[in-house]
Parts: structure tokens; sequence; C-alpha cells
């Protein structure tokens, strides 16, 4: 006998409450998710464009101050030329214009080198509206979309390939049903906990770090009027975020609950991921081949024609990236309508395969 | 006494079979044992007790509350270890047992605490670090038994819960479960096919077959020989013995490893209570104690040294095989 051996002692202390049960799945699988070598290199390499989104804000902050000037990239020194020389001039007529002048040449810095990035037209708009409260907005909305949709968007396919296959299939395969389910917990406490596992390291390469360049941005302006021109930032962020983290996580989940084999799981993952935006990149490439687009014309533009943007549904990342756009204020919901209403079938469709999925070995 | 648990008429069906037919069943705090060949519906019967399945019919109280509806209740009272293996990759022992106390409702640090003087109590050593799927069979049996008895449930569902494991740790576990039972009052049901097991602990046994409960009596009961009759196991040769015990009318059958089963026709009387002593048997003139007295004259006449002497049980798995087998021929 062990000396440690106390032997069977009642315990009779106050329990927690039913609804911290699924905190507690949620925190084990986090646990075990963050022992894996490949997790931490993802969520790594995720931190790693917020540098390069820093510096944008940064950069795009300075340049609306006129402390630092912006060229179009190609021709630098003819561009300076002229824009010192305008702002000299302006300097001379009234010093009032030169944050409105400052913002022009931000806009036209924007138009010439971010020309393929969606919304950029509209960015460079409110920048040359005259009104600096509603630029700042606009161009802060546009950087985290444009962080969230391009390094975050693709990242995240990775992080949740890489911790969500193995959340359900473990379980069916080591019998761990039977673990959770003879405790005083539900179905829906077995999936909450579920969904945040994934849902919470989603939550630290997108919602932390576009947070994270938010408070940069704040930080780094001249005045607290910043604040007051950009309280909705991080609203959207959040809701931004939701629209990410629901039906990826909900469809990767789906997919693990549908087999024992991991493998299996996350080649469904990658498989809807990217047959679905391969198909529509096809579709893409086709249109811009019979219309005769050029190499230098840009893809954008190919993707705004009528009979692309249709078939944007079939892209889950397009549809999230659209649904993003219209939470940021780029889009009317008129336009994401198609888009959200698939991601909203995507996620309600997953949660009640999942819902019955999980109960079925029991019922055996 | 109020019965643990109360099943009135509960049918169960899956697409086209019926797993529970009309199962009427009161079960006392105490062990019991729950038999049956695969297939009689044991599983299905412990699932339905915890609320993972619903009922097609019937109604129930396991612990007072309802069945099903009161499943959260239930599952709060019961500790529940699974016949499989079920364990989540990458835990230690240790942290297997902490989440289960967790999904039980132990606030986290007690629940470590807990999980350690549990597996203390179950024996497992620095092992209980390692992760869970380096374990062993036998270790992997200590776990599941330590995660069903950390939060100190009123009632244990055992299944299978002595397959696996080498004598001497199922010496052990039986051992702990009586000790459950006597010392903290918690009643257990063990569904096995370990007949020697239930023979070991159990109060009384349930056997189930084809979804129906086919008997259900105190083991003590079942045990009772139709005659006093005694079991006996000789130092020497038996020869001898065997001819004075014809000498003084009782009769013998030879059992497995040289024991021999004497039973006295002339005895004929109620042996109602099989597993009281032999010595207090002698003393006090019953039926056994006659026989006994008679037993021990005869190897005093024939010269043999009597090894061990015990008064002879009714076997588990003759009563099991012919409620088995009577199941059978009534239902075809």
């Amino acid at each position: 006998m062990p000396i440690h051996n106390l032997g069977y002692r009642p315990w009779k202390e106050k329990l927690t409450r039913p609804s911290a049960r699924w905190r507690y799945i949620s925190a084990s699988g986090i646990r075990l998710a963050q022992k894996s070598p490949w997790v931490k290199r993802v969520v790594f390499a995720a931190w790693l464009p917020v540098l390069y989104w820093g510096m944008g804000f940064f950069i795009i902050g300075q340049a609306m101050e006129g402390k630092v000037k912006l060229s179009d990239g190609r021709n630098r020194a003819p561009v300076n030329v002229v824009v010192d020389e305008f702002q000299k001039q302006l300097q001379k007529a009234n010093p009032s214009f030169i944050p409105a002048a400052n913002r022009r040449v931000v806009a036209m810095a924007l138009r010439k080198q971010f020309r393929k990035i969606p919304k950029v037209e509209q960015v460079a708009a409110a920048l040359e509206s005259g009104d600096a409260m509603v630029a700042r907005n606009r161009v802060w909305c546009w950087l985290l979309m444009t962080f969230l949709r391009y390094p975050q968007g693709i990242l995240i396919l990775f992080l949740i390939g890489t911790i969500a296959p193995a959340l359900i299939t473990r379980d069916i395969r080591s019998k761990a049903f039977l673990l959770y389910f003879s405790r005083p917990i539900g179905k829906l406490d077995y999936l909450l906990g579920k969904f945040f596992i994934p849902a919470t390291f989603i939550m630290l390469v997108t919602t932390l770090p576009a947070m994270a360049l938010y408070l940069f941005g704040i930080l780094m302006s001249p005045d607290l009027s910043v604040f007051w021109s950009t309280w909705d930032v991080p609203l959207r962020i959040l809701v931004g975020s939701v629209f990410l983290i629901l039906p990826t996580v909900s469809l990767a989940l789906m997919f693990s609950s549908l087999t024992q084999e991991t493998r299996f799981a996350s080649f469904g993952w990658f498989a809807f991921f990217t047959l679905g935006h391969g198909a529509w990149m096809a579709i893409a490439f086709s249109t811009a081949m019979r219309k005769g687009y050029s190499h230098s014309q840009d893809l954008a533009s190919v993707m705004e024609e009528p009979e692309v943007k249709r078939w944007g549904i079939l892209s889950l990342y397009n549809n999230i990236g659209d649904v993003q756009s219209w939470v940021f204020g780029f889009s009317s919901w008129q336009e994401v309508l198609p888009g959200m209403m698939v991601l909203l079938a995507i996620t309600i469709g997953s949660l009640l395969v999942m819902y019955r999925q999980i109960s079925s070995p029991l019922r055996v | 006494m109020q019965p643990l648990i109360s099943l009135k008429n509960i049918v169960k069906n899956y697409k086209h079979h019926r797993a529970l037919d009309g199962i009427d069943l009161e079960i006392k705090p105490g062990i019991t044992g729950l038999l049956g060949p695969n297939g009689a519906g044991k599983s299905t019967l412990i699932k339905m007790i915890l609320g993972l399945v619903r009922l097609t019919s019937g109604s129930g109280t396991v612990l007072g509350h309802r069945l099903y509806k009161d499943a959260r209740k239930i599952r709060n009272d019961i500790g529940y270890m699974p016949e499989d293996d079920c364990y989540i990759p990458g835990m230690s022992g240790v942290e297997v047992v902490q989440f289960a106390a967790c999904l039980s409702g132990l606030p986290q640090v007690e629940a470590m605490r807990r999980s350690h003087e549990i597996l203390d109590f179950c024996d497992m050593k620095q092992e209980r670090y390692r992760a869970i799927e380096t374990f062993s069979t036998g270790m992997r049996q200590k776990v599941k038994f330590a995660a069903a008895i950390v939060h100190d449930p009123k009632f244990l569902i055992l299944d299978e819960p002595t397959s696996g494991l080498d004598p001497e740790e199922r010496e052990s576990l039986l051992k702990r479960i009586e000790l459950l039972y006597r010392d903290s009052n918690k009643s257990v049901l063990i569904s096995t096919h370990i007949l020697p097991d239930v023979q070991a602990i159990c109060d009384s046994v349930v056997i189930l077959s084809q979804g129906k409960v086919r008997l259900h009596r105190p083991l003590s009961e079942l045990n009772a020989t139709s005659e006093p009759t005694i079991e006996v196991l000789l130092r020497e040769d038996t020869d001898a013995f065997i001819k004075q015990l014809a000498a003084n009318g009782l009769s013998h059958q030879l059992g497995a490893s040289g024991r021999m089963t004497i039973s006295g026709s002339a005895h004929k009387q109620d042996a109602t209570d099989a597993d009281s002593d032999t010595s207090a048997d002698a003393d006090t003139g019953s039926p056994v104690g006659s026989l006994t007295d008679l037993v021990w004259r005869s190897a005093l006449d024939a010269g043999v040294t009597v090894e061990s002497l015990r008064p002879a049980k009714n076997s588990l798995e003759a009563i099991f095989m012919d409620t088995v087998q009577e199941a059978a021929r009534a239902d075809s």
C-alpha cells in the first residue's frame, strides 16, 4: 500500500455550476491541442503578418499627417517633386488645406499600389471626400478587413485543419463518448466545449491581433479624436471574427464527427475549402480568357463580372470575405446576401449533422 | 428498504430489434450482479439507467429520479465504469481522472487533489503520469475505476470491471468494491461474464436473457442446496474414506482438483443458511452441522486427514446455464 494511501474518503463539497462543464471540456481540449508543434508553428506564423499590417497602420497614419511621403511605387522622384510643390502652394494659399491634400496623396498611392485589392477604390474615395474622421475610419476598416481576409483567412485554413479534425474522431475512436456522457453533461455542453477549442485558436490569430492593431493605431494617433472616429472598429472586428469562426469551425467539426479517422476528416475539410474555391477560380479564369482580359488587368475586375460573382457562393473563402466586407462597411447587405445565406446554411447544417452524429455511438 | 432502481415494464426497441422486453426490476442497496449472455440487453439496460438511450415505453426511477427525464441528476449520483477502453489520447492517467472529476462538477484544483487520492486508493503509483495510451489493460481498468468513483457517487455501475486483470489485481479490485460497499455504503451493479466475481462479492443476482429478466434473487438463496452438502478436500488417498461415507449412508461426488462433494440424503431439510459457519452449525445441531459430524467421524474412522471442509454451494454457472437455456426454450 502506498504511503499516501488515505483509503476512500467521501467528498461532499459544493459542485461547480453545470454551465462550467463545457468550459472545462474546452480548456482541456485547448491544453491538448497546444501540445502539437504544428499548432504552435501555425500560431506563430499567424502573428507575423501583424508586423506588416502594423507598418501599414503606421505609414498611412503618418502620411495622412504629412509626416511621411508616399509614392506610387514606380515614378518615385517625379511624384515626390509634384507633391512637395503642391504642398508648398497649398501652404501659401491656405494652411487648412494641407491635411486634405495629404489624404489625397494617400488615396493616390493606395490606388496605385493596391489596385488589385478589393474595395481600395472606396477607401481612396473616402480619403478624397474631405472628412478626416470618415477617411480614417475607412482606412482602418479596410486594413483590418484585408488583414482578416488574406493572411489570417488562409492561415486559419491550416489552423483549423490541424486542430479540429481530431477533436471528435478521437473521441469516437477511443470511445471517450462514454467518459463524457456518463457524467452530468449533455450533447449541447459537449458540442459547445468542442466548438470553442478551434474557435479560441482562431480568435487567438484573428481577433486578438486585429484588436492589437487597432490599439496600436489608437496609441500612435496624434489625439483622442481618433478614438471617436473609430469606436466602431472593435465591434466590426468581433462581428467579422464571428462570421469567420461559425461556419468554418462548424464545418470542420462536422467532418470530424462523421468518421473515426482523423485523416479523413482533415481531407474533408481541406477538400471542401480548396475544391469550392478552386471551382470558383476556374470559372473566373475561364471568364477572363473568354472576355479577353489581359494579364495586366486586375483579377479583382474579373471577380466583379456578374457571371463570376454569381458563382462566388461555391467558395467558402469568398463567402466569408464577402460577408466581412459588409461587416466592415464596404458592401451592402443585399450584395452579400447569397454568401451570408450559404454561410448560414453551412453552419446550421453542420451543427445539425454534428448534433446527430455525436449521439449515434450511444444508440448502439 | 427504498429500492435504488425501480423499473416498470421497460421496453426498448432498436429499429427491428427489441433490446429490452418488458423489464420489471427492483434493485435494492447492496452489490448486485447483472448477468446474461451476449446480446441479452445488459448494456442497453445500463445505458437506459444512465439516461443515454430513450425508452420506447415503460417508466422507472433511479435513486429516486425519473428515468431519462432526470438523466443529469441520475448521472450526478452514479459512477459508471464502461467495459470499453475509454480515454482521451494525450492525457496522462491522472489527467483523465481529473477530467472525469471536473465533468462531474468538482472544481479543477480539488479535482486534481481528489484524483491523486483516488489513484492512491486504486494502488496506482508513478505510472499515473504516463500518457494513457501507453497503459496496459490492467492500468486502464484502474484508471476507469478511479474515474468512476472520483466524484463520490452514491451508486456504482461497473461493466466488466475485472476483465483483462491478472488474478492478483482482480482480487484487489473486488476487495476495493467490497470495501466501498461495506465502509462507504456505495451500492454497486456489476455487469460481468466472470461468474466467480459475482459469487465472490454480490448480494443478489439478476440474469437477463433476450431482453427479459429471467431471474432476480439474493445470492444466498441461489447458493442454498436442496439438501445439506459439504465440500471436502483430503490430504491422503480417498478410497478408505469413500467406504466409510457409504457405510454412514452418505453419497459423494468427486470434483475438480480432488474436491469431494458429500451430501446426506438422510438429512433432507431446509438449509436456509448455507453460508453460515460450519463449526457453528455443528454446535447448533443444524442439518449441515449433523452432516459435518458424520463426515468428521468418517474421516476419523478411515484414518485420513481433512485439509478443508466447507458447506457446498450451488454452482452459479449451472444456475446461469439453466436459466438461459430455459429462457431460450420458453421463447422458442
